[in-house]
């Protein structure tokens, strides 16, 4: 269920704080996120991105606030956060494919242990899924039989497979030798193109401004700074995106 | 020439009369059988507290099982397997009529499941967390994430470990005599006691042993090979 103004997440007030930590990784965080739009998180090392984004699907458990997904509160702890979670595909730095799992049941295994797919359904979304990455040919492969780049198409396509609301992007590239970058950033833009609904953290700043629909940018655990690629990037107001946008650009 | 023919009196004596090779083999049975049920009882139970030491040190919940699991490690890992099965049968089912080789199925399930509980731990830490990340990300509750997911990583890492673990075992029985079990060891003592020849009882009796070790490790040396080169 969306909700009438097309708000797929709501997030208010998002805090974290990690023990033994004296400076709370997320501040306050408050944004929206619309049905087909694709965010960019931009900021520096260590300003809560990626904290930011696992709270999204509570891999992180948020230590103050509320997220709101299809209109409902999933920091309440009397939701199932397991149902939900099938509705957000989530993409990590490190791939995390399953290294026990042949790529076919990397792809199968959530769809039928948790949406009771048969084994025929499930193979046929993955099949069609593979073939759109270019990957057809490896589906009795391992993991480990793959480069990167190919590691991370497969990544796409196992959150892909749970036909999610919504993908969530921690770095996707920056484990990637330069020559794979592109070929993940290709289906990705496939994806926006697509309308499919994207949160994605990146260093890949030419990449955010060909794609996003909106740019946040956050530093010590706040949001600074959120508009359109052309604002952030053309015309930033605040002087701490002007600095950052001076080193990574 | 007489060497032989005293030899083979000697084999006469100890094994073949009165039904002397009886010992041995009915022993050698209970042996297998103990050291089967144990490795089963040891493994569920070595799972199960393996699973909650590792859910307390991911997740901080499950406090007081963990801290029963604990002081379970703690006791079996720091007292020797003798003792524990003396106090099983002389304490624990002292006023109980029960069969010995139930109590000693009981004993060396209990203290290896201690042994497995660890090795299992060390294997589930092990996994990246990435794995686990991933598993619950795609909608799966921490159990499945568990089944699906981490146990079956964990379980080839620790295979070897596993299966030293069931050799050490299986030698571990051979103390079964401290209750009057009559396993392999005991079996072999009796003849001693019967003919007065420790030589021929005893030998045959490490040699039974060392065969079936012998045994045992050349099959897992196979499974592990075989494991290997399905892991990719
Ligand atoms: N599990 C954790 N335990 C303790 N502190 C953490 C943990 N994860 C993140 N932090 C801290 O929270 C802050 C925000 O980290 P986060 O990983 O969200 O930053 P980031 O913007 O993603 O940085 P990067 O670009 O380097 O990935 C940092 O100060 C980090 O040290
Ligand atoms: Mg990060």
């Amino acid at each position: 269920m969306i909700t009438d103004n097309g708000v797929l997440i709501k997030v208010e007030g998002l805090e974290k704080e990690f023990s033994g930590m004296e400076k709370r990784a997320l501040n306050g965080v408050s944004t929206e996120i619309r049905q087909g739009e694709v965010v960019f998180v931009i900021g520096p090392s260590g300003s809560g991105k990626s904290t930011f984004l696992r709270c999204l699907n509570l891999l992180e458990v948020p230590t103050g606030g509320n997220i709101y997904f299809e209109g409902i509160d999933i920091t309440d702890k009397g939701n199932d956060i397991n149902s939900y979670r099938q509705k957000m595909g989530m993409v990590f730095q490190q791939f995390n494919l399953f290294p026990h799992l042949s790529i076919m049941r990397n792809l199968t295994i959530a769809p039928m242990k948790l949406q009771g797919k048969s084994k025929e359904e499930a193979e046929a979304t993955a099949m069609e899924l593979l073939k759109r990455v270019g990957l057809e040919d490896r589906a009795d492969s391992y993991p480990n039989q793959l480069s990167g780049g190919q590691k991370q198409r497969i990544a796409i396509v196992r959150a892909l497979c749970m036909k999610p609301d919504v993908m969530l992007f921690d770095e996707p590239t920056s484990a990637l030798d330069p020559e794979m970058v592109g070929e993940v950033l290709n289906v990705m833009r496939e994806l926006a193109e697509e309308n499919m609904t994207m949160v994605v953290v990146t260093h890949e700043m030419a990449f955010a401004k060909e794609v996003a629909s909106r740019v946040i940018f956050m530093d010590s655990g706040t949001i600074v700074e959120e508009g359109t690629p052309d604002e952030l990037f053309n015309n930033p107001k605040s002087e701490r995106l002007k600095s950052f946008l001076s080193k990574v650009l | 020439m007489e060497f032989f023919q005293n030899f083979a009196d000697r084999f006469y004596l100890n094994f073949i009369a009165e039904d002397r090779w009886k010992y041995i083999v009915n022993g050698l049975l209970t042996t297998i059988e103990v050291t089967a049920a144990a490795l089963v009882v040891g493994i569920i139970l070595g799972f199960i507290v393996a699973i909650i030491r590792a859910t307390h040190d991911m997740t901080g919940k499950m406090k007081i099982p963990n801290f029963l699991c604990r002081v379970y490690l703690t006791v079996i890992r720091g007292t020797p397997v003798v003792v524990q099965l003396l106090i099983i049968y002389f304490v624990i089912f002292g006023s109980v009529n029960i069969e010995k080789v139930v109590v000693a199925i009981i004993a060396f399930g209990i203290n290896s499941g201690a042994y497995v509980a660890e090795i299992v731990r060390g294997g589930i830490m092990s996994i990246d967390k990435g794995q686990f990340e991933a598993g619950r990300s795609l909608g799966f509750n921490y159990a499945q994430t568990m089944i699906y997911i981490i146990v079956p990583q964990a379980f080839k890492n620790i295979f070897p470990a596993l299966c030293n673990e069931f050799i050490v075992l299986l030698k571990e029985t051979s103390v079964s005599g401290y209750i009057a079990m009559q396993d392999l060891t005991k079996g072999g003592d009796i003849i001693r006691s019967r003919t007065y020849d420790a030589f021929m009882p005893l030998v045959a009796v490490a040699l039974i042993y060392l065969a079936m070790v012998m045994l045992l490790e050349f099959a897992f040396n196979r499974l592990e090979r075989k494991m290997r080169n399905s892991d990719h």
